[in-house]
């Protein structure tokens, strides 16, 4: 065996890897997992979303 | 196989040979060197001390060589300007015989080649030797300082001889003997002395072989 | 076999004295002893002749001892060898001076072999009576022996300038050979040359520790000091098996990613276009029509494109549950420019929400743009259960980093070992580059 270190570090990314993907977890900006009323279905311009307004938008995709 | 055995015309000492080709011999005791005719020996001169000499090799010394037995039955011994190297006379258990060349214990075998177009060479040059390409790795001024046992020729008193070594990278050696007027080529390759396997060297004190 | 030929005699080491001093010499060496140094006035002497004649008498000052004594016997590939002689060889340049020491092995049966050292890097080398190949190695004359190619590492004129113990030949203080290396590490193969004759040597890299062990001497040999020409790279395979094995995980990757791939849903749950026109004053928010998500905790992804140009339309959107009414909140901006020269930003863009329980969901969705723009049409689409690839990708870009490190620590090593050679190679500019910036981090 001549690189023990990079089979770990193979094993250890490929483990990562499946994780990340079996999980589904994503690096996109989430955020709030809130609860709101029912109420904002008939009426959603009364929710304020924390990313309302472009104006207040800083950057980032 | 028989060995006929005659006596040492000049000191009565029983002389034996062990090669039935063989041409020239010397006496154990008096040392004169024997030449074998058709009816008895003739002595045509002696051997001189021979110079003490490092060879872990001696008459009677055994080995294998190509799955084939041996037996040391001569020598040549020759000096020149950086040492000494022994041509020891080898015959195998099917009466073929070669040469065993030990210089500073480094070991080659050669065989006769007979008829063959001697090329012209210098030191470095290439040339092609039974389908072998061939480097000439010395070109020695030797003389030779004495004789030992069974020799397939008459070989005695002679005085300054050449000879060219030449090489292959993969072990192939070839020696041109310029003594004669009709130089000789011997073929043959370098040997490891474990390959030969060895039986009834010299002994040298404090060593086991 | 009649053996009555066959002598039982032993071969006994002669006793000489020395006919300068009177110190009594054992040549050890038997008849292949030529020249002879006497251990205490250091006077070569002809061992060829009885009489011991004086071939040269020693001016220097300084002793050297020598880092194995002579008279060591060592165990060497099975053999048993006495060490018997000792020399020092040194190079003289215009801008510099070194020597390396070289040890005399001697077996009666096997024969010579030698040792070498230099700054704590030895060789056990074998003459050779081969003669290699010519072929071209880096550029330069270079040859094969044994299958290796062995491409030049230097060329020097080497002096004698220290001997004791016995030699097989007429050893001369102050005589010169021209020397030539070639490596293959671990294999280096030497070319000497005196008065047109060249022998050539076999020397095979040995590690001091190793050496050691085969004279069982006591203590430590010398440390090593810097990178020899034949000495082993640490990285020797490390780098081709580096590249093996990022082959194997790039193939595990992809498997993974198949499997994923096949096993993930990824279902279109809902798909809407609408079309934004700007109204002042008016609340432009709204919310769609609710849909399932099934499975459990799975992620979702929200995907929108734009027919824009020139423009942009920021979407602040918010995913709730139904009947929880639990609320994921996200917002992004699709903006496209197009010039003569190009064009910059996406008509698309998404989101993945990633643990979003099962339900029936719904989306209220906030579309800005600049104020006063014309109707823009845009869709929206959600899918369920999807497959995020850039884990894949960023996982292959990672698993390259140690083969590249691999490879470029190996290059480095070289790098070092070929700084010591007379035939320095030219640094591709990537190498010299590099190099540059390693060189820069280790003067701190």
């Amino acid at each position: 065996m001549n690189n023990p270190l990079f089979l770990l570090y193979g094993v250890l990314l490929l483990g990562a890897t499946g994780y990340l993907e079996y999980t589904g977890k994503s690096f996109d900006r989430i955020n709030q997992q809130r609860v709101l009323p029912k109420s904002i279905r008939d009426n959603p311009g009364a929710y304020r979303s924390t990313y309302g307004g472009y104006s207040r938008y800083i950057g980032g995709k | 196989m028989s060995a006929p055995t005659s006596n040492c015309p000049n000191c009565g000492a029983p002389v034996t040979f062990r090669w039935s080709s063989a041409i020239q011999t010397t006496c154990e005791f008096c040392h004169s060197i024997l030449i074998r005719t058709d009816l008895d020996l003739k002595k045509v001169g002696e051997v001189a001390d021979l110079p003490a000499d490092a060879s872990p090799i001696q008459i009677g010394t055994e080995g294998v060589l190509d799955n084939k037995g041996f037996v040391v039955i001569g020598r040549i011994i020759y000096e020149y300007e950086q040492g000494g190297w022994n041509e020891w006379h080898i015959v195998f258990n099917d009466n073929s015989n070669a040469w065993l060349s030990d210089a500073e214990l480094e070991y080659d075998v050669s065989w006769l080649a007979p008829q063959h177009q001697i090329p012209v060479i210098g030191r470095g040059s290439e040339c092609i030797l039974a389908n072998r390409a061939y480097t000439v790795t010395s070109i020695t001024k030797a003389h030779y300082k004495g004789v030992q046992g069974e020799l397939p020729f008459e070989y005695w008193d002679k005085s300054d001889v050449a000879f060219a070594d030449l090489r292959t990278p993969t072990g192939e050696f070839a020696t041109i003997d310029y003594s004669e007027k009709t130089p000789l080529l011997f073929l043959g390759r370098s040997v490891e002395f474990d390959d030969l396997h060895f039986k009834n060297l010299r002994r040298f004190e404090g060593w086991t072989s | 076999m009649s053996t009555t030929l066959v002598s039982q005699s032993l071969v006994k080491a002669k006793s000489l004295s020395c006919p300068n001093c009177g110190t009594p010499i054992e040549l050890r060496g038997f008849a292949h002893t030529l020249s002879a140094v006497c251990p205490s006035c250091l006077s070569i002497l002809d061992a060829s002749n009885p009489e011991l004649q004086i071939l040269q008498t020693y001016q220097g000052k300084e002793r050297i001892e020598p880092k194995i004594p002579l008279g060591s016997r060592g165990t060497f590939n099975g053999t048993v060898y006495e060490l018997i002689g000792f020399e020092q060889r040194s190079v003289q340049t215009p801008d510099d001076y070194f020597s390396w020491d070289e040890y005399l092995l001697f077996n009666p049966y096997k024969g010579f072999r030698y040792i070498s050292e230099y700054c704590g890097h030895w060789n056990v080398i074998r003459v050779q009576s081969r003669v290699p190949y010519p072929t071209t190695a880096r550029g330069r004359r270079g040859w094969v022996l044994d299958a290796r190619k062995f491409a030049a590492f230097d060329a020097m004129q080497a002096a004698t300038s220290y001997v004791i113990g016995e030699f097989p030949w007429q050893v001369r203080l102050g005589e010169t050979a021209a020397c030539e290396d070639f490596i293959a590490p671990p294999y280096m193969l030497s070319s000497e040359t005196t008065a047109g004759e060249t022998t050539w040597s076999l020397g095979e890299y040995w590690e001091g520790s190793k050496i050691w062990q085969a004279f069982r001497l006591p203590g430590k040999p010398p440390s090593p000091q810097g990178i020899f020409a034949n000495q082993v790279s640490p990285y020797a395979g490390k780098t081709g098996a580096a590249w093996r094995m990022w082959l194997w995980f790039n193939v595990a990757l992809f498997t993974l990613m198949t499997i994923f791939n096949l096993t993930k849903a990824n279902k279109e749950v809902f798909h809407d276009e609408y079309s934004y026109a700007y109204f002042k004053n008016h609340d432009t928010s709204f919310v769609t029509p609710a849909f399932q998500l099934d499975g459990v905790n799975k992620n979702v992804e929200v995907r929108f494109h734009a027919d824009i140009r020139n423009d942009w339309i920021y979407l602040s959107m918010a995913l709730i549950n139904d009947e929880t009414g639990q609320t994921f909140d996200f917002a992004r901006e699709v903006s496209y420019y197009v010039d003569s020269d190009g064009s910059e930003g996406s008509r698309d863009n998404r989101v993945v929400i990633p643990s979003v329980p099962a339900g029936r969901y719904y989306l209220r969705i906030e579309p800005e743009m600049v104020t006063g723009a014309l109707s823009t049409r845009y869709e929206i689409s959600v899918r369920r259960d999807v497959p995020i690839y850039s884990y894949f990708w960023i996982a292959a870009a990672l698993l390259l980093i140690p083969p590249i490190v691999t490879w470029f620590r190996s290059n480095q090593f070289e790098a070092r070992r070929w700084r010591e050679s007379d035939y320095r190679p030219v640094d591709s500019p990537v190498m010299k580059i590099a190099g540059g910036i390693i060189e820069s981090l280790g003067d701190d």
